[in-house]
C-alpha cells in the first residue's frame, strides 16, 4: 500500500474532519459542512453521468425537491426532522426514478435538452405553487436540535453530515465495484454491448437515476438544514453548472474525483461569493477548460503520478488526443448523435 | 376581440421562438448537435445591440446589420473553441463545453450590463404608438418581429436551395463523409452553420429586445421555448422550426390568456416533453427508420 495512496489519504482527510468542529470558527464549519453535502451532490451526479453515461440535468431539480421535500413535511406536517430528512430524500428518489421513464426513449441530447427543461419545471413549481411551497420568498425550515447529544446545532448537523456522506461515499464505492456498477458502465460504454450481455436497460438506467437522485435529495435535506433557509434560487440553473463542474474537475467516473471536485469548487464558490457575474464566468470557464484540456478531471493526473489512486475497470474510459489520420475524417458527432 | 387579441400576441411571440428555432435548426442541420450556448448568444447579441444603438447611438439599421455581423463571429467563436476539439470526442463533452460557454457570456453580461433583476430598455425601431385595425390593437413593433421572421426564413430558403455554400451546407448535413469525399471542407460548413446560427439568434435579439426587454437571464426561457419550438418541427426543418415557434406561441399566449398567465412560462417544457416522448420526429421532421 502506497503512502500517498487513496485510503490513507482519506483516513487523514476523514480525521481532519471529526476533529474540525473543535479547532474551526463556524464559518469554517458552515464551509466544512457545505463540502460534504456537495460532495453527495457530486457522487450522485458521477454515479448518472461519470458511471451510467447519461447526460442529464435534473440534478438541480432532485436537489431542490430534498431540500423542498425536508422542510415542508417540517412546515406543513409537524414531522421531526429524522422522519422529514429521509422522507425528502426518497421523494428526490423516487422522482428521479419516474423522469428515467422518458429518459429510456432518449438518449445524448435529447435527454439532456428534455432533463434541462424539467429542471425549469421544478423551479416553476417551486415560484408558483404558492400555497405549498410559499412561493419565491421561500419559506424558514423549523430549528432542530440534537438534545440528548451535547452538541450545539451547528456542531451536530456537521456530525450527521460528515455521518451521511462517509456512509454514502462507502456505499457508492462499493456500488460501482459490484454488478449494478460494471452494468451502469458497461451501459454507458455501448448500450447495444451492454444488452448483448444481459444487461437490463430499463432496470440499470432508472436505477441509475434513482440512486443519483437519492444523493441529490439527501444533500438536499442536509442543505436546508445547513442554510435554515429554503428559497426557489437555491436549485437554480447556477445548481447545474455548479454541479457538472464539480465532477468535470475532480473526475468523471471517479467517486473519489467527486470529494475532490466538490471541495475545490465549494472552495472557488466561497471566494467569489460576492460577485454572482464573476461566480458564472469562472465556473463556466473551468468547465469549458476541463473538458477541453483534461477531459479526466484532476483525479487522473493523481492518478497518473501518485500510486495506490487506480480505480481499474471504472474509470472513464481513456481517450487519449490522438489526431485522426489527416485523409479519413473520423465519424463526426453528427453521426453518432443521429436520435 | 380577446380571442383575437391573444392570438395576435400568440403570433407575436411565436415569430420570435421561431427565429430562435431556426438558429438550433441551422446549426443541428448542419452538425447534428444542439449548440447549449443558443440562448445565451441570443442575450449577449441583444446586449452588444443595446450597447451600439443607445449607449453609441448607432442608427438603427447599422445596429441591426453590426448584431448579425457580431452574433456570426460569436458563432464562429463558439465553433472554433468548443465545436471543432470536441466533435470527434463525445456528445457529453460537446454538451458541457457549449453549457460553460453559456455561462460565461451570461456572467460577462451580467458583469458588464447589469445585476440580476435590471431590465434594459431598448427603443422600438417603429412608432411606440399602437394602431387599431378593427377592434385589435397592434403594437407597430409585433408587426416589424412578424415580418423579419418571415423575411429571414425566406432568406434561408433561398440560401439552403440556390447557394453553392447553402448546398454545401445540406450535403454536409446529409452524409459528413461523403461531403468530405467531393471536396467539401466539412469543418468550414461547421463554422458557418454555427456562424449564420447564432446571426439569427442576433437578429431575433434585436427585434425581440423591444417588446421583451433585457436581462441577462433571458437567454436560457428562450432557448427552452426555441427548442420546443424546433424539435415540434423536427429539428432539421425550417418551415418545420416557423410552424412549431407559431404553435407554441399561440398555445402558450391560450394558455396564458385563459387558464393562468404562469402558465407561459412551462409551455416549453410541457411541449418537449409531449413531442419527444409520444412523436419525437416532430411535425414535419424526417421519419428515420432506425431509431437507436
Amino acid at each position: 500500500m502506497a503512502l500517498f495512496g487513496r485510503r490513507n489519504v482519506l483516513l487523514v482527510l476523514l480525521a481532519v474532519a471529526l476533529v474540525l468542529p473543535a479547532v474551526a470558527n463556524s464559518y469554517q464549519l458552515y464551509i466544512g459542512n457545505l463540502v460534504l453535502i456537495y460532495t453527495l451532490l457530486a457522487i450522485g451526479m458521477n454515479l448518472l453521468l461519470g458511471f451510467a453515461g447519461q447526460l442529464a440535468f435534473a440534478n438541480a431539480a432532485m436537489f431542490g425537491i430534498g431540500a423542498y421535500g425536508t422542510g415542508l413535511l417540517q412546515v406543513h406536517f409537524g414531522l421531526p426532522f429524522a422522519i422529514a430528512f429521509p422522507a425528502g430524500a426518497l421523494i428526490a428518489a423516487a422522482v428521479g426514478l419516474a423522469i428515467s421513464f422518458p429518459a429510456l426513449r432518449l438518449s445524448g441530447l435529447y435527454l439532456a435538452l428534455s432533463t434541462l427543461a424539467f429542471a425549469q419545471f421544478t423551479q416553476w413549481i417551486f415560484l408558483h405553487w404558492e400555497g405549498v411551497t410559499f412561493g419565491a420568498g421561500g419559506f424558514k425550515t423549523p430549528q432542530i436540535s440534537f438534545d440528548p447529544l451535547p452538541v450545539s446545532k451547528p456542531v451536530g448537523l456537521y456530525y450527521l453530515s460528515l455521518l451521511v456522506a462517509v456512509a454514502l461515499y462507502i456505499f457508492a464505492r462499493n456500488l460501482v465495484a459490484s454488478r449494478v456498477g460494471r452494468a451502469f458502465v458497461a451501459v454507458r460504454d455501448g448500450e447495444v454491448a451492454a444488452q448483448s450481455l444481459g444487461v437490463d436497460l430499463l432496470r440499470t438506467k432508472a436505477l441509475a437515476f434513482g440512486i443519483s437522485g437519492f444523493y441529490a435529495g439527501v444533500a438536499g435535506g442536509l442543505y436546508s438544514q445547513a442554510l435554515n433557509y429554503v428559497s426557489p434560487e437555491g436549485y437554480d440553473l447556477f445548481q447545474i453548472v455548479l454541479h457538472k463542474a464539480m465532477i468535470v474537475v475532480g473526475g468523471m467516473g471517479s467517486v473519489a474525483g467527486s470529494l475532490l471536485g466538490a471541495g475545490i469548487i465549494i472552495i472557488v464558490l466561497e471566494l467569489l461569493r460576492a460577485v454572482k457575474g464573476a461566480q458564472e464566468i469562472v465556473f463556466g470557464g473551468i468547465l469549458l477548460v476541463f473538458v477541453l484540456f483534461l477531459r479526466g478531471g484532476l483525479i487522473s493526473v493523481i492518478q497518473r503520478y501518485v500510486k495506490g489512486w487506480d480505480e481499474p475497470l471504472h474509470a472513464a474510459p481513456p481517450r487519449r488526443d490522438e489526431p485522426p489520420p489527416l485523409a479519413v475524417p473520423a465519424t463526426p458527432v453528427a453521426e453518432r448523435a443521429a436520435p | 376581440m380577446m380571442l383575437s387579441y391573444i392570438l395576435l400576441s400568440g403570433v407575436t411571440t411565436g415569430a420570435l421562438y421561431a427565429l430562435v428555432a431556426l438558429g438550433i435548426v441551422i446549426v443541428n442541420k448542419a452538425t447534428g448537435v444542439i449548440n447549449f450556448a443558443q440562448g445565451e448568444l441570443f442575450m449577449f447579441s441583444g446586449f452588444l445591440a443595446w450597447a451600439l444603438h443607445v449607449q453609441f447611438g448607432i442608427g438603427y439599421p447599422l445596429t441591426l446589420v453590426l448584431a448579425i455581423a457580431g452574433g456570426f463571429l460569436l458563432g464562429v467563436m463558439t465553433d472554433r473553441i468548443a465545436f471543432q476539439p470536441l466533435k470527434n470526442v463525445d456528445v457529453v463533452s460537446l454538451v458541457l463545453a457549449t453549457v460553460g460557454i453559456a455561462f460565461i457570456l451570461r456572467g460577462v453580461a451580467r458583469v458588464i450590463w447589469g445585476g440580476k433583476g435590471d431590465y434594459l430598455t431598448f427603443p422600438p425601431i417603429t412608432s411606440p404608438e399602437p394602431i387599431m385595425i378593427g377592434e385589435i390593437m397592434i403594437i407597430p413593433q409585433q408587426l416589424a418581429v412578424l415580418a423579419g421572421a418571415v423575411l429571414i426564413m425566406a432568406l434561408f430558403w433561398l440560401f439552403f436551395r440556390y447557394t453553392r455554400a447553402g448546398k454545401m451546407m445540406q450535403a454536409t448535413a446529409d452524409n459528413a463523409k461523403a461531403a468530405t469525399l467531393v471536396g467539401i471542407r466539412t469543418d468550414r460548413i461547421y463554422a458557418l452553420a454555427f456562424g449564420t446560427g447564432t446571426a439569427v439568434a442576433a437578429a431575433a435579439a434585436v427585434l425581440a429586445a423591444p417588446l421583451t426587454l433585457l436581462y441577462p437571464d433571458m437567454g436560457f426561457s428562450f432557448f427552452i421555448k426555441g427548442f420546443a419550438a424546433a424539435v415540434l418541427g423536427g429539428l432539421t426543418s425550417l418551415p418545420g422550426a416557423i410552424l412549431g415557434g407559431l404553435l407554441v406561441g399561440i398555445a402558450e399566449a391560450l394558455a396564458g390568456g385563459y387558464i393562468a398567465s404562469s402558465l407561459m412560462e412551462v409551455s416549453g417544457f410541457v411541449v418537449i416533453m409531449l413531442v419527444l416522448v409520444i412523436m419525437p420526429s416532430g411535425l414535419l421532421g424526417a421519419r428515420r427508420l432506425r431509431r437507436v
